[in-house]
């Protein structure tokens, strides 16, 4: 029997071995649930008002379970679950993730590929071999879901799921009724003490989660939205007027001086470059680790905002024409959808209260228009260059 | 994104790199190319790019620089000579003037001139603000106000721009010239364009007359009668010049006008027969005026200067692809599409709604050629496509009054004002007199019209105030300047100060 550290990672895997793009620090506080909870199932641990007890510091045999045992059981005072999770989620997320990803290796469900990326990206990644246990998973869910009597490791793992926000990714096609998890969590299936756990756990990840998630998304939000405003304003605002005197300021050197517009250009391209090789990177899961993907779609937006600067150092808010203008509706599509894209990430709890993109949707769409508008873009930028140096 | 979608995209991507770098080195449409509107003067060359871009590809930025101003004095130079340049470049290539080019280098066309830039682009194709003059005309040896009292208030965007100063040509604005022709009357006694009476005088050329009989055409020509009337009262047939000179040309007669027997007479007239004979065929006996025609904005595509596409041969030859290439290929490469003839299509003036888009602006399209009439050709032919304000305005000017009177015999030849009068002044050298085909030539800056039309029938002050006021331009000078320049005034003053007593 699989684990719910090893189901709960099955669920936000893909076939190709990348995650689903879940909220902020839930992955590592799903992780460190789940590991509570084996443990609760195990009867090693329990909890109440203020701390999660140690009821038997026995081995359960597994020994990604029993470091995490040994863990709580070795430190000297009582902590409640929420520092359990908040210790476990920081400091023990990729031990407990690697060893239940090995253990799915051993069971012949995933393999482990290594892959690296125009040399600077290195990555694992853990393609599905035999996607039949992912499948029971989802059906055991399912069916708890549907009016049918669960059983109650579904039930941990539903609110496992729930407590990740992750149920209307894995269900894209079905509405999940909260008041049917809400019943779930109340069916009298479980012994008192571990569906205390469970229930305790669910609220610690979510409190977790949303701790750091407002930190983090916060910075993602605050720039992107910085990103679609820069972006509109090149779009929308009157290009500043040339000089009507002899002699011109600074900016207007940008403009209309052939160095400083190649200057500004070359500029432009190498954030182009950086933005789409880093983005090609984030999208298709070459960086090591939730935490680097995190770093490095940060360090997408911020690179998303530094094009729109040296696009308006290289045009002055001016769209141009011809081959030009096409290469610049592309662009600025190119960061519009970007920008909303990393809005629709960073405000996603927002949005889904507000009942909007409760399967990620928007976020979907925007950012297949991202990488829609990208597609001409080198050919575009090809004949850009080529004809500025060809004549 | 799947591998086979990657290779769709890096392919489509190279493909069209390469379609457009193909496009750029061999020829074809490079509008979609252009990185802004061109000026109205080089439009119509527009896609000619390396007549003005002559430095091979990936060139360095001074090469570049370097190659754009050759070819700017490659077709600007005479014009600039003839001109007497104000500011030529050899004045500012001197050392001496060195602490001027940090300031603005008029060693270079492109400090001022600027191409594909509407967005800066002012009257004349200048990219500078209007007070350029500041830079070097306003401290130093070079103030302006120094020793021009007359000068103290007036702002230095004005300079330019009010009917006085022009950067190239100031013939019109020389101070003895100013003085020369100050208090003269408004219109002159017995006004009569000299150049355009010799014009008008004009014998047809030495030669055997030719009568309807003498026509050598095939029968399906000479049945049309309309044609052949024509014909036989045209300068042409006066001058001896047989429908086979135009139409059936012996590839073995020298061109020009001195061969015109030779070329009366092929052997076989009807294979050798030419519907419509070329511009080149026209230009044969009439080289000078295709000449000036071909700096003109109707015939600049023509100018020897316009460079034809690069040879991409060499450039695969170097790498060694031009034996592999398939024989179609490197003959389209070596002789690409050729260039058009401007159309009234493509001319950014208003035209006439009924002119034809597509017609190429060859001498047939102001020529009737059969009866080569040049009257014709002064006035009906330039109104049959331009709409503007100013050609609208001339039916019942008092230019097209006289002009009318002129042809009627009420005014004597050369007293009449056509389109042509103004804008295709004939030029004079030695004992000859020849049309300019160069529309263009009196014209940006419009001062340029004094000396040579204006001033044969009106008084300097009246030419400078009237080609200075815009809207009496625009009426066809139907009316009195609005405007008044004071240049002459200025002038009288600073020479009545430098020597009393002798300025009036």
């Amino acid at each position: 029997m699989l684990t719910f550290t090893e189901e709960i990672l099955l669920l936000l895997g893909d076939d190709e071995g990348a995650f689903l793009p879940i909220r902020e620090h839930a992955f590592e506080c799903a992780l460190a649930g789940a590991a509570l909870m084996d443990l609760a199932f195990a009867y090693r641990i329990d909890t109440d008002l203020e701390s999660l007890l140690v009821i038997t510091s026995e081995p359960t045999g597994n020994p990604m379970l029993d470091a995490v045992l040994a863990r709580i059981a070795s430190h000297p005072d009582a902590a409640d679950t929420q520092h359990w999770i908040r210790v476990l989620s920081t400091e023990d997320a990729a031990a407990i993730r690697e060893q239940a990803l090995a253990s799915l290796v051993e069971h012949g469900i995933l393999e482990r590929r290594e892959e690296r990326f125009l040399w600077a990206f290195g990555s694992v990644r853990y393609p599905t071999l035999d996607n039949g246990a992912e499948r029971e998973i989802k059906a055991r869910i399912a069916r708890a879901l549907d009016d049918f009597i669960p059983d109650p490791r579904d039930i941990a793992l539903i609110s496992l799921a729930d407590a990740c926000q992750i149920l209307p990714e894995l269900f894209p096609d079905r509405n999940i009724e909260p008041a049917r998890i809400a019943q779930l969590r109340r069916m009298d299936l479980i012994g008192r003490e571990v569906a205390g756990t469970i229930a305790d756990i669910q609220r610690t990840i979510v409190r977790a989660a949303q701790a750091q998630a407002q930190r983090t998304q916060k910075r993602l939000l605050s720039l992107s939205i910085a990103a679609a405003v820069g972006a509109a304003a090149v779009l929308l605002a009157p290009r500043i007027p040339a000089p009507d005197r002899f002699d011109p300021g600074v900016l207007e050197l940008f403009w209309f001086d052939g160095f400083w517009q190649q200057w500004s250009g070359y500029l432009l391209l190498a954030f182009s470059i950086a933005g789409l090789v880093i983005g090609v990177a984030v999208r298709k899961r070459l960086v090591s680790g939730i935490a680097g993907l995190r770093r490095w779609r940060l360090a997408h937006i911020v690179i998303g905002v530094a094009c729109v600067l040296a696009l308006f150092a290289h045009t002055g808010f001016r769209l141009g024409v011809n081959v030009n203008a096409a290469l610049m509706g592309f662009y600025l599509a190119t960061l519009l959808s970007g920008a909303l894209a990393g809005v629709a990430i960073g405000a996603v709890h927002r949005l889904r209260q507000a009942g909007i993109g409760r399967t990620g949707q928007p976020r979907r769409v925007l950012l297949w228009l991202h990488v829609a508008a990208i597609c001409p873009l080198p050919a575009l930028l090809a004949v850009h260059i080529l004809a500025t140096y060809l004549y | 994104m799947s591998s086979k979608a990657v290779f769709w995209w890096v392919g489509t991507t190279l493909l069209v790199a390469a379609y457009v770098a193909a496009t750029m080195v061999v020829g074809g449409d490079r509008r979609a190319l252009l990185i802004g509107r061109t000026t109205d003067a080089h439009h119509q060359i527009e896609m000619a790019c390396e007549t003005c871009h002559a430095a091979g590809p990936f060139a360095g930025a001074a090469a570049a620089e370097t190659a754009l101003n050759e070819t700017c004095r490659t077709c600007h130079e005479d014009e600039l000579n003839a001109a007497d340049d104000s500011h030529p470049r050899s004045m500012f290539r001197n050392p001496r003037m060195a602490a001027y080019w940090e300031k603005l280098d008029a060693r270079l066309c492109t400090s001022c001139h600027g191409e594909h830039r509407p967005e800066i682009t002012r009257t004349g194709a200048v990219t500078v603000a209007m007070d350029f003059c500041v830079a070097c005309h306003s401290d130093g040896e070079q103030d302006v106000r120094l020793d021009r009292p007359s000068h103290a208030g007036v702002a230095f965007e004005t300079c330019a721009t009010a009917g006085c100063h022009n950067y190239h040509d100031n013939q019109a604005l020389y101070e003895e010239f100013l003085v020369e022709h100050a208090g003269e009357p408004a219109l002159k006694p017995g006004p009569v364009h000299a150049t355009a009476a010799r014009l008008r005088a004009l014998q047809p050329p030495g030669g055997t007359a030719l009568e309807r009989d003498d026509a050598i055409a095939p029968a399906a020509a000479l049945a049309d009668t309309t044609v052949l009337a024509r014909w036989t009262g045209s300068d042409h047939a006066a001058a001896g010049v047989n429908c086979t000179a135009c139409h059936a040309v012996d590839p073995a007669a020298e061109s020009g006008p001195a061969d015109i027997a030779a070329r009366s007479g092929p052997t076989d007239v009807a294979a050798q027969w030419v519907e419509t004979p070329s511009t080149g065929t026209c230009k044969s006996c009439h080289e000078p005026q295709a000449r000036s025609f071909a700096r003109g904005r109707h015939g600049m595509r023509e100018h020897p200067g316009i460079a034809p596409p690069r040879n991409p041969m060499e450039g695969l030859e170097r790498i060694g692809l031009s034996r592999v290439l398939p024989a179609i290929v490197a003959d389209w490469l070596a002789d690409p599409v050729p260039p058009t003839r401007m159309t009234v299509g493509e001319a950014r003036l208003p035209m006439r709604g009924d002119a034809e888009a597509h017609r190429a602006l060859d001498c047939g399209a102001c020529h009737r050629p059969h009866d080569v009439d040049t009257a014709l050709a002064a006035v009906e032919a330039c109104a049959s496509c331009h709409d503007d304000r100013h050609t609208r305005a001339y039916d019942g000017s008092p230019h097209h009054r006289l002009w009318q009177a002129e042809l009627s015999g009420e005014a004597p030849p050369g007293a009449g004002v056509s389109c042509a009068t103004c804008h295709m002044p004939g030029t004079e050298s030695r004992d000859t007199v020849t049309t300019d085909h160069n529309q263009n030539d009196t014209l940006r800056p419009n001062e340029k019209m004094i000396r040579s039309v204006c001033l044969d029938c009106h008084g300097l002050e009246f030419s400078l105030d009237a080609l200075a006021d815009a809207g009496l331009i625009g009426r066809n000078f139907t009316g009195i300047p609005a405007v008044h320049v004071e240049s002459v005034e200025w002038a009288v003053r600073r020479s009545a100060a430098d020597r009393p007593g002798t300025a009036r």
